[in-house]
């Protein structure tokens, strides 16, 4: 069992490897292929042997060590990281598995693989990191490879620009993350996990007045991979790589990482003194609410389900943020587990609607009718649509409530009505995605060639939508709550008394959910069905305009980064033309030549003067010897 | 006579320099440049010999006169690799002479010999008679090139300095048997300080070092060298640069540890002095000039400064830094002037195509060339770097100790920049200029060939696998009694 991890972690490194080294040109693509999902695949079943296994523990060596610094290289074994493993295997490898039919035919079909090979192997690396150096290790592999697979259409000035705005903007986050390793480090005196937990137990106060700051910085790295507000603009654009790439970006990978380290170091958050989960409770449900309301207004059906995912990002980052005290953050990675199967679907659904529109058409208005040519497209759709939305028994109800129920139990009753509002936006989003782009009359010709998918891309949607209906009922939750200091369940309990769960536990807050949800979608029914234009511009004027242009994030930051990168880059350009190379290179370099043409003057090539010299030379020394 | 076993290898020299004149008696005139593989052979033989022989510790011969031990072997195989590679450069170069090719082959054997002898100098007698037949062969080998009038005016003011230097020697060996009563060096060492530390003696010293500063290119017995180095032929060039100049280090190294080893406090400011004006003067003059040749003449000034730097330090790890420095230095000589000795350019006296596209004429040169540029300016991993390494630790591990620590690796740095300036400039200019010239790929003959290999070889052996010459050269150190 001590091999499994190493194996499961490896294998797609191995198929990355291989592809890169021996199938990259187009008529090895079926090399690359079997190696990348192959290597997926059997991670996938290694993982489901390792969780039937009921495998705990850690395990590594020294990599580093430098003074008072031990880094380990290696693997650990809990009740987070191995569902979490099983989500990243599982999602991941029916992906790939859709990628061998979204793909066939690209030109780089090796080199894709070959990156989502290296993307897996990045995200198991982060699930299973035992320390702090490790995890951020394989966090800028994530992001290194995101950027490989955003940016997999290089050719495309959009793409090219999208995988540079990930990359950076995830690096600000990342700085921040690496300042609140140091940080950690130099209070704690370790950068592993259990270590630093155990110290946390021993003194709560280890990290004295510096809890807040040294939460907030490792916050930071989430901020950035998890797409928060202010550095939520990255996710959208990342939506300019190949449809599976957002699938895996937006579910199972990338932005789960912020959200699953903010759980791995939560014993670091939740200290006294520390008002740093507060901070991320707000910053969670304002990234919400924000990409709720620009999502109500975008066109383009990707980026619909890209802003939906920032706002679902926002539920979990809140459902960390409401654990403390007696709550814990499984809500937070149950919501992530769930949406990593039904937002998987929903843009694999986007991708079929794509593949089967032949790559031309991404703007919803444009569609229509949808549902009767792609049966099976849609009825999946609209089952990740109910869960996402909310509505029982469908998984993601069960995730969301449990997010909202800390809330609801400590009283803090503005965070709950900004979360329900969340709530109502996303079912007014998506059902307005749904009646305009399934439902509804066809609004151009292109919907008339539109027809199902089949094969490796209708088989993969089949299979995720089975956890997208029925996950709320598998006690996900009580998994993760293990991770965290919960007992086992002391009797099991059915899938149907789990389904039931919240009505008895806490009816009211399922009650609100559920109506909010479902005024979301009355409203869409009202605005949208038969729709052929978006009415909401003409009814609500510019609040609409802005959320369209989504409040001019995009726009600011550009600004402000480009004014002040003129400004520093002016400044230095300054420095470098008269400082260094005027006054430094410039002046010494004539000083130095100067000094060499004059001296030259002594080598005249006339033998008396050489003679002169020499005699004159020996003179000069035998006084400045003699006389001393 | 007692004694003749341990000249052997200097007799071997001189009897292939007699066999090489006798040889060129029964070879037919075309085939006279091929006698030089002959005398490369037989200098290979007696380099192989010289491992060969078995010694066993120091020994002396001539009443002291001649001392045999690991520090003057080493310097004997440094005269002999030199040599080897001087020969085959020089069948490269014959067909540029009128006449006499074979006494040029023989002529640079006595040579030869003469640094040999110098080697194991322990004498004053000796140290004379050595420095001036490795003198009289270089008058010869200067201006062999007799139809050049540029070579005749190198001979001409080589003789002329070198006669003047000469002139110093030997009246300050005449001063100081007069003060001291002995020509042999560790009887000199033996006669306290208050004999030593007498102006006269002192003023015979300063003499000496007159006669060998002009060997070694220090400032101010430098004047020479740029104009000798440009008009000589390329073969005694290269001999100049490191067999010449080897030799009058390896005298005043030998004169220092061990004759004058009591008054070290006295020579080491003169010598830190010199050093940096040496290294200040040839880097400055270096800086604008545009012919190659003047440019090596000026980085073996340069160089000179560096020894003399390592030599001041009058302790081991300084005499060691010197051996491997000079080693370092031999291949980055060598590996420049076998460059320039095949990159012809007939009709031209700038020689500035000789660089100029060299590497489409041929990548092999252009990149010993460049080994050879980056090997003495110093960079890793070429053998330069680590003998500017050993040179700056030795200065360092003295401390306080050293003259002017400070305004001396100041000045040391300050050479070791701007020499990557100019030798880099080289580079550039064997890559990156642009040229009209025609692009005739150049013939390399198989033995020149391997002599291009072995610089190649030596440059970086040296330079990542330091260890086994270093060791050497501690031993050798070590021999001396240090």
């Amino acid at each position: 069992m001590q091999v499994l991890p190493w194996l499961i972690l490896l294998l797609p490194l191995f198929a990355a490897v291989g592809i890169a080294l021996g199938a990259l040109p187009a008529h090895r693509r079926g090399v690359a292929a079997r190696l990348s999902v192959g290597a997926a695949g059997l991670a996938f079943l290694l993982s489901v042997l390792l969780w039937s296994s009921g495998t705990q523990g850690e395990q590594g060596f020294l990599w580093l060590a430098a003074g008072a610094l031990k880094v380990e290289f290696g693997w650990r074994l809990d009740a987070l990281s191995v569902p979490m493993l099983l989500v990243v295997t599982g999602v991941g490898g029916l992906i790939q598995v859709y990628s061998l039919g979204y793909m066939r035919g690209d030109k780089g079909f090796g080199r894709y693989f070959a990156g989502l090979s290296l993307f897996t192997f990045a995200m198991e690396g982060i699930v299973l990191s035992t320390n702090l150096v490790q995890m951020f290790v394989f966090w800028e592999l994530v992001g290194v490879s995101s950027y490989l697979l955003i940016g997999f259409w290089r050719e495309r000035p959009a793409a090219a620009d999208a995988c540079k705005k990930a990359f950076l903007t995830n690096r600000v986050g990342d700085f921040g993350f690496f300042l609140g390793i140091l940080l950690v480090w130099s209070l704690l005196g370790t950068v592993n996990f259990t270590e630093m937990s155990a110290v946390l137990q021993r003194q709560p106060e280890a990290l004295g007045g510096l809890a807040t700051l040294a939460g907030l910085l490792v916050f930071c790295g989430a901020v950035g991979k998890s797409a928060q507000f202010p550095l939520h603009v990255w996710l959208p654009d990342a939506m300019e790589g190949p449809t599976p790439v957002s699938a895996l970006i937006h579910a199972a990978t990338m932005v789960a990482a912020g959200v699953y380290m903010l759980c791995r170091v939560f014993f670091l958050l939740d200290v006294p003194g520390s008002v740093a989960l507060e901070v991320i409770a707000w910053t969670g449900i304002f990234t919400a609410l924000l990409a709720g309301v620009i999502a109500v207004q975008q066109d383009d059906i990707k980026r619909i389900l890209a802003y939906s995912t920032l706002s679902q990002l926002g539920f979990m980052v809140l459902g960390v943020g409401l654990a403390g005290g007696s709550h814990d953050p499984a809500p937070a990675m149950f919501h992530l587990t769930t949406h990593a199967a039904f937002k998987a679907l929903l843009f694999l659904g986007a991708g079929a609607v794509i593949h089967a529109l032949h790559h031309q058409e991404q703007n919803i208005w444009k569609m229509g009718g949808l549902a009767s040519k792609m049966p099976v497209t849609f009825v999946t759709f609209g089952l990740a649509t109910l869960a996402l939305c909310g509505f029982p028994p469908f998984s993601g109800a069960y995730s969301k409530d449990a997010i909202l129920l800390p809330a609801y139990e400590q009283g803090r009753y503005g965070l709950l009505v900004l979360a329900l509002t969340g709530g109502f936006l996303t079912a007014l989003y998506m059902f307005r995605l749904v009646f305009v782009a399934f439902l509804g009359p066809a609004k151009s010709q292109a919907m008339d060639q539109a027809a199902e998918v089949r094969g490796v891309m209708k088989w993969p949607l089949i299979l995720l939508a089975v956890p997208t209906v029925l996950a709320g009922g598998w006690g996900i939750e009580g998994v993760y709550r293990r991770a965290f200091g919960a007992a086992e369940p002391v009797e099991a309990v059915s899938w149907f008394g789990q389904i039931i769960a919240p009505l008895t536990h806490a009816p009211m807050v399922a009650l609100l959910a559920f109506v909010a949800a479902a005024g979301g979608a009355f409203v869409a029914y009202r605005l949208y069905w038969d729709a052929l234009t978006d009415p909401l511009p003409d009814k609500l004027g510019t609040p609409a305009e802005w959320a369209r242009r989504r409040f001019g994030f995009d726009e600011l930051y550009a600004r402000i980064i480009a004014g002040t990168q003129d400004a520093l880059a002016g400044l230095a350009a300054a420095v470098d033309r008269w400082v260094l190379a005027g006054a430094v290179v410039r002046g010494g370099h004539g000083l130095v030549e100067l000094a060499g043409r004059v001296l030259r003057l002594v080598q005249t090539g006339n033998l008396q003067g050489y003679v002169t010299f020499f005699v004159a030379g020996t003179v000069l020394l035998l006084l400045f010897v003699l006389t001393r | 006579m007692k004694g003749l076993e341990l000249i052997g290898l200097e007799i071997a020299v001189i009897a292939a320099g007699i066999a090489i004149l006798l040889l060129d008696l029964w070879t037919a005139k075309e085939d006279k440049r091929r006698l030089g593989y002959a005398a490369a052979l037989l200098v290979g033989v007696i380099f192989l010999a010289s491992f060969a022989m078995l010694f066993e510790g120091r020994q002396e011969a001539f009443h002291g006169m001649y001392v045999l031990d690991e520090f003057a072997l080493f310097f004997k195989r440094f005269f002999l690799i030199a040599a080897l590679l001087v020969l085959l450069i020089s069948v490269e170069f014959a067909d540029r002479f009128e006449s006499g090719v074979a006494e040029y082959y023989a002529i640079t054997l006595f040579a030869l010999a003469g640094m040999m002898f110098a080697a194991s100098a322990n004498d004053f007698t000796l140290l004379f008679v050595s420095i001036e037949l490795v003198a009289v062969c270089f008058y010869v080998l200067v201006s062999f090139q007799r139809q050049r009038d540029r070579s005749l005016e190198a001979g001409v003011k080589y003789l002329i300095t070198g006669a003047l230097s000469g002139g110093f020697l030997v009246y300050g060996i005449a001063l100081i048997y007069g003060t001291a009563g002995t020509l042999n060096f560790r009887e000199l060492a033996s006669l306290g300080p208050e004999v030593l530390e007498s102006r006269l003696l002192l003023l015979g010293l300063l003499f000496v070092f007159v006669g060998l500063g002009f060997k070694i290119a220090v400032v101010p017995f430098q004047i020479w060298v740029p104009d000798v180095y440009q008009g000589a032929p390329v073969p005694t060039t290269a001999f100049l640069a490191a067999g010449s100049k080897g030799a009058g280090v390896v005298l005043l190294a030998r004169l220092l540890y061990t004759g004058l080893r009591p008054i070290a406090d006295r020579w080491g400011p003169v010598l830190v002095m010199l050093a940096m004006l040496t290294i200040l003067y040839g880097g400055l003059c270096a800086i604008p000039q545009r012919n190659f040749r003047r440019l090596m003449g000026y980085s073996s000034i340069v160089n000179a400064g560096f020894i003399l730097l390592a030599l001041a330090a009058g302790t081991a790890d300084g005499l060691a830094a010197t051996l491997f420095y000079l080693a370092a230095y031999l291949y980055g000589v060598m590996g420049a002037f076998v460059v320039l000795c095949l990159a012809r350019c007939p009709g031209q006296e700038d020689e500035t195509c000789v660089l100029a596209g060299l590497h489409h004429r041929s990548p092999l040169l252009a990149a010993t060339l460049t080994l050879a540029m980056v090997s003495l300016a110093g960079i890793p991993p070429a053998a330069g770097f680590f003998g500017k390494f050993q040179v700056f630790k030795a200065v360092i591990g003295q401390g306080a100790a050293f003259p002017y620590p400070a305004w001396a690796l100041g000045v040391a740095v300050f050479g070791a920049v701007v020499s990557l300036y100019f030798y880099l400039n080289v580079v550039r200019t064997v890559f990156w200029s642009s040229t009209s010239e025609s692009v005739a790929p150049i013939r390399i003959s198989h033995a020149t060939r391997w002599a291009v290999y072995l610089v190649i070889f030596a440059i970086l052996w040296l330079g990542i696998l330091p260890g086994a010459i270093l060791n050497l050269a501690e031993y050798a150190v070590h021999s001396m009694g240090l």
